[in-house]
């Protein structure tokens, strides 16, 4: 804030004490400071003076960031620019806090498989900007996909998807609105996987498409090569994906024998077109299209350097830039050529515009809004600005090539950069004000805390020339991937209670119903108190116990915990969840409150008698 | 449609049902009518008794859940109260017959409640009563929330049956329809429409080294006009307001920068704000958190920075925003250990440019 908070607060006094009525802001008083706390309009940027990154007490941060929690399973949500870790949402993993993976209805989410891997978090589209409704999310390890709703900040629904390993790179349709996700297979394997000795010169990569609504397979579309990171453009026209091992190698010196791999482009309308004319075979369920070279023409190779990683679009829609990876350089693909390309007017590598120089290890790509492209760059442990149509002009003119005249600046961050991401740039509304460069390795930023260490997340100011590193973050096991996103797009959707009957089991009215061997405990959570204060059981019995929090106040939530039954699980305003257990331990069990609610907190709980 | 309805009554069942708090945090009090008012013969009248003696009219009794209901304290239920007043509009007693406030959870006995409410003997119901002013805190210290909806309670309850009997008489005005015309403004611009009232506190008045600077320093205004919600809210704040709306509905927005807060922080728990409420004639209207939405910048080109900032929704439709209302400011401040209330108020008029001649 250029302007001394004190003697302004001093101004608005005196004038507000004059006449009583209102304040009066002098021309003098043009400062508002508020570009770093709102999000960006124009005239805010061009008054603030300093980008401030500290939120103060009391203050609010401008983005939601969606992080992926890599190998923990989970989504976290982290407040930009202050970078405080908000929430944790509980996707593909166990959390005993919120009893995710512990009730009944997330049971029924995880199917017994809580071990994930999410690397790449997308929200879901409107008109290329992100309608604030759902974010995805993928499970590497057991080839699954989440949407989370974001009114209620939980994982709704989870889908399977077979044929495939090692899902990767996944994101969502952004034009019109996203009615489809894609999701990749990084390992290819025997499809369907039925024959453990099929040769691996027979193993297929597959390209999944996922209606986002009904959360269901639309098709997918058979590969020989491996697909890594995914994209979609701002058209509505293509799913994009890099691929480093069209070798079908399965060892590393194999996986590395060509010298160029590809970017791959699936064509929408001639899968749409190919599902309608019944192309496809069931292969477990699913349809699966044909994509081998040579087999439809729903797909384009453009080949690029050895081993390509990130696909990112620019926020203008224009370019999909591949990032090398074990080439030193990033590959421009002028979206528009990929039509001709398809139609065989031009060789699919024309398409490229331009592959500029980068540095060694280039992995992912993002953009400031301004025209700008920022690569991460793994084994230099940099990030690189450097201007994409430099670069695509520089194509021309080798002497400036040669000079590197499109780099606009290199940051060291320490230490070893994976992904990248700046506010808002996977949307046509890329803003150019934060950057999370997130690296892997954090020897020294932070205090030690034994062998395993954390994750390093340094914040980077991207509104000047120059790239700022302001702020460094800790991080746990391990987030991939994140996007940050403008807080008025999510927080108009975020709910502070449920709406009790949406959830048929929601209990109104507190009480034990029998049946055979099978009781149920419906219990009212109302502070201080559970609905019932006993309840009389017998050894051996199903019991399904289920709580509905009556509190309408927001933030009041309950827990509910059931001593030595290893039962713990918390109900927020409204919200109803239920567990089933079998009643083998007979003797007293006090049930109580784990969720702190009351002055009276303490006292709330109730005994479960089993005799 | 059908499915709506019956969610909606069901919703109804439900609220019946989440609002069965513990009985032994309920208190229920066996009450007579010459409790608040003695007289040797009563008349029910609707919704109210007058009290005879002699045959003579010497005041009127009422039982708050028949006015005020919509008050609910801390619990979430309405304070039973049982009020008299005698012709003259000077109130003779006062009785809480039921209340579930959890007053004894911060350390306060059934005696402090009483001699809380024994303050209001003798106070006029013509002028009104507010907390901090008529009617000190001193004797239920951090029981904030259930003082400032106790004192709506009494003092709304009462002038309305004053009304009815016919002690108070308000000025027709012409109700007009808010304006929807919207032009750009600028902060100033704004400010010169008298769109926006202030009230300021300084650290003199709280008892604090600084002198005229300014503890509080809150400005508020009608949101809903489009010309000034969306001038000084921006237009997505805005937006979001009329999201929130619904038919009948009208809010204001406050905001302050000084130390002092107007939002305090006992929302965060209980959901009610106790700092501040609304009047307008005989109606008081208090805020909870499910009629807040936050807001932390001003967007009209040139605004200050402010401190704190929030939009508060009136959910009712006796509320007419082209009328006169008062904002009322309760704030608590801190002099060594010992808490203390400060008071202030101010008067707010829709300019005319905002409504529809
Ligand atoms: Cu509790």
């Amino acid at each position: 804030m250029s302007l001394d908070r004190r003697k302004f607060l001093k101004y608005m006094g005196v004038a507000g004490a004059a006449a009583g009525a209102s304040m009066l802001v002098s021309e003098g008083v043009k400062t508002k400071g508020k570009a770093a706390i709102g999000p960006t309009t124009a005239e805010a940027q061009t008054e603030a003076k300093e980008h401030r990154y500290e939120v103060k007490p009391g203050e609010l941060d401008a983005y939601y960031g969606f992080w992926s929690g890599g190998h923990s399973g989970e989504v976290r949500i982290i407040g930009v620019p202050s970078m405080r870790e908000i929430k944790r949402i509980p996707v593909f993993n166990i959390d005993v806090g919120t009893g995710y993976g512990v009730t009944n209805e997330t049971k029924a989410l995880l199917k017994g498989r809580f071990c994930g891997d999410t690397h790449h978090v997308h929200g879901s589209y409107n008109n290329g900007v992100y309608d604030g409704k759902y974010l995805f999310v993928n499970d590497k390890l057991n080839n699954r996909v989440a949407r989370i709703r974001t009114d209620y900040m939980e994982t709704d629904k989870i889908v399977d998807v077979p044929n495939i390993q090692g899902m990767h790179g996944l994101f969502t349709q952004r034009y019109p609105k996203t009615e489809w996700l894609v999701c990749n297979g990084e390992f290819q394997v025997p499809v369907p996987n039925t024959n453990p000795n099929q040769s691996p010169a027979d193993y297929n990569g597959v390209h999944t498409i996922i209606d986002a609504e009904k959360m269901e397979i639309v098709c997918q579309i058979l590969m020989d090569e491996n697909m890594d990171l995914a994209a979609t453009d701002y058209k509505g026209r293509y799913s994009m994906t890099t691929s480093y091992n069209p070798e079908k190698g399965v060892t590393v010196s194999e996986m590395l024998a060509f010298d160029e791999d590809f970017m791959l482009v699936f064509h929408w309308d001639r899968i749409r077109s190919a599902l309608k004319d019944g192309k496809y075979k069931m292969v477990n369920g699913v349809k699966m299209l044909d994509g081998r070279a040579g087999k439809s023409d729903l797909t384009l190779r453009i080949p690029v350097p050895k081993n390509p990683h990130g696909i990112n679009v620019s926020p203008d829609g224009k370019y999909a830039v591949c990032s090398g990876k074990v080439a030193p350089t990033c590959s421009v693909v002028e979206i528009d050529k990929i039509e001709d390309a398809f139609n065989g007017k031009i060789k699919p590598k024309e398409c490229i515009v331009a592959q500029p120089f980068i540095g060694l290890g280039p992995l992912h790509t993002t953009y400031d809004g301004r025209g700008n492209a920022i690569t991460s760059v793994f084994i230099d442990s940099t990030n690189v600005k450097w201007n994409i149509q430099k670069a695509i002009d520089n194509e021309k003119n080798p002497e400036e090539k040669k000079k590197n005249t499109h780099i606009v600046d290199v940051l060291d961050v320490t230490y070893q950069v994976g992904h990248i991401m700046a506010t808002m740039a996977e949307t046509k509304e890329a803003d150019g004000q934060w950057l999370v460069s997130l690296n892997k390795f954090s020897k020294d930023r932070f205090l030690n805390v034994g062998p395993l260490k954390n994750e390093c997340e340094q914040l980077v100011d991207i509104t000047g020339d120059k790239l700022k590193l302001v702020h460094d973050s800790a991080a746990y096991i391990e987030p991939h991937d994140c996007i940050m996103v403008r807080r008025d797009i999510i927080e108009k959707h975020v709910k502070d209670r449920y709406n009790m009957f949406d959830n048929p089991l929601a209990v109104t009215k507190a009480g034990v119903e029998r049946k055979g061997n099978k009781v149920t405990v419906k219990l009212t959570a109302n502070a201080p108190v559970f609905g019932l204060s006993e309840v009389h059981l017998k050894k051996g019995e199903e019991v399904t116990v289920i709580v509905t929090n009556h509190d309408e106040i927001s933030d009041l939530d309950h827990g509910f915990a059931l001593s030595a039954y290893n039962i713990n699980f918390v109900v927020a305003p409204f919200q109803t969840k239920s567990v089933t257990f079998t009643a083998d331990k007979p003797g007293v069990y006090w049930a109580y409150c784990t969720n702190f609610c009351h002055a009276l907190h303490l006292e709330m709980r109730m005994r479960f008698i089993i005799a | 449609m059908k499915k709506a309805l019956v969610l909606f009554i069901m919703f109804v069942f439900a609220s019946a049902a989440y609002a069965d708090k513990p009985k032994f945090l309920e208190h229920r009090y066996e009450y007579k009518l010459e409790d608040v008012l003695k007289a040797d013969k009563y008349e029910k009248k609707d919704r109210y008794w007058e009290a005879y003696i002699a045959g003579k009219l010497v005041g009127y009794i009422f039982l708050s859940k028949d006015w005020t209901a919509q008050h609910v304290g801390y619990s979430g239920k309405h304070m039973e109260t049982l009020v008299g007043f005698d012709t003259k509009g000077a109130i003779t007693g006062v009785k809480i017959v039921f209340h579930a406030e959890p007053i004894v959870l911060i350390g306060l006995k059934q005696d402090n409640y009483d001699n809380f409410i024994k303050q209001y003997i003798g106070k006029s119901v013509l002028q009104g009563m507010s907390v901090g002013n008529e009617i000190k805190m001193d004797a239920i210290t951090g029981a904030t929330v259930t003082a400032v909806v106790q004192n709506a309670i009494i003092a709304e309850g009462a002038k309305k049956v004053a009304a009815s009997a016919g002690l108070i008489k308000y000025a027709a005005q012409q109700s007009h329809k808010i304006s929807q015309k919207f032009e750009p403004l600028s902060w100033k611009e704004l400010m010169d429409t008298g769109a926006m009232k202030n009230i300021l506190i300084t650290k003199e008045d709280v008892g604090q080294q600084g002198g005229k600077d300014p503890y509080i320093d809150l400005s508020f205004g009608l949101a809903t006009p489009p010309a000034i919600g969306k001038n000084a809210l921006g237009e997505r704040t805005y937006a979001q307001l009329l999201q929130s709306l619904k038919e009948g509905d009208s809010a204001v927005f406050i905001f302050s920068n000084g130390p002092g807060s107007f939002k305090g922080s006992g929302f965060a728990r209980g959901g009610v704000f106790e700092r501040f409420h609304v009047e307008q004639d005989d109606r008081t209207y208090v805020f909870t958190d499910k009629d807040y939405i936050m807001f932390t910048e001003l967007a009209a080109n040139g605004a200050p920075t402010i401190k704190e900032g929030g939009i508060f929704i009136i959910r009712a439709k006796d509320f007419d925003q082209s009328k006169p209302f008062k904002l009322k400011l309760i704030i608590s401040y801190r002099i060594g250990v010992d808490s203390k209330f400060k008071a202030a108020a101010s008067d707010y008029k829709l300019p005319d440019k905002f409504m529809e001649q």
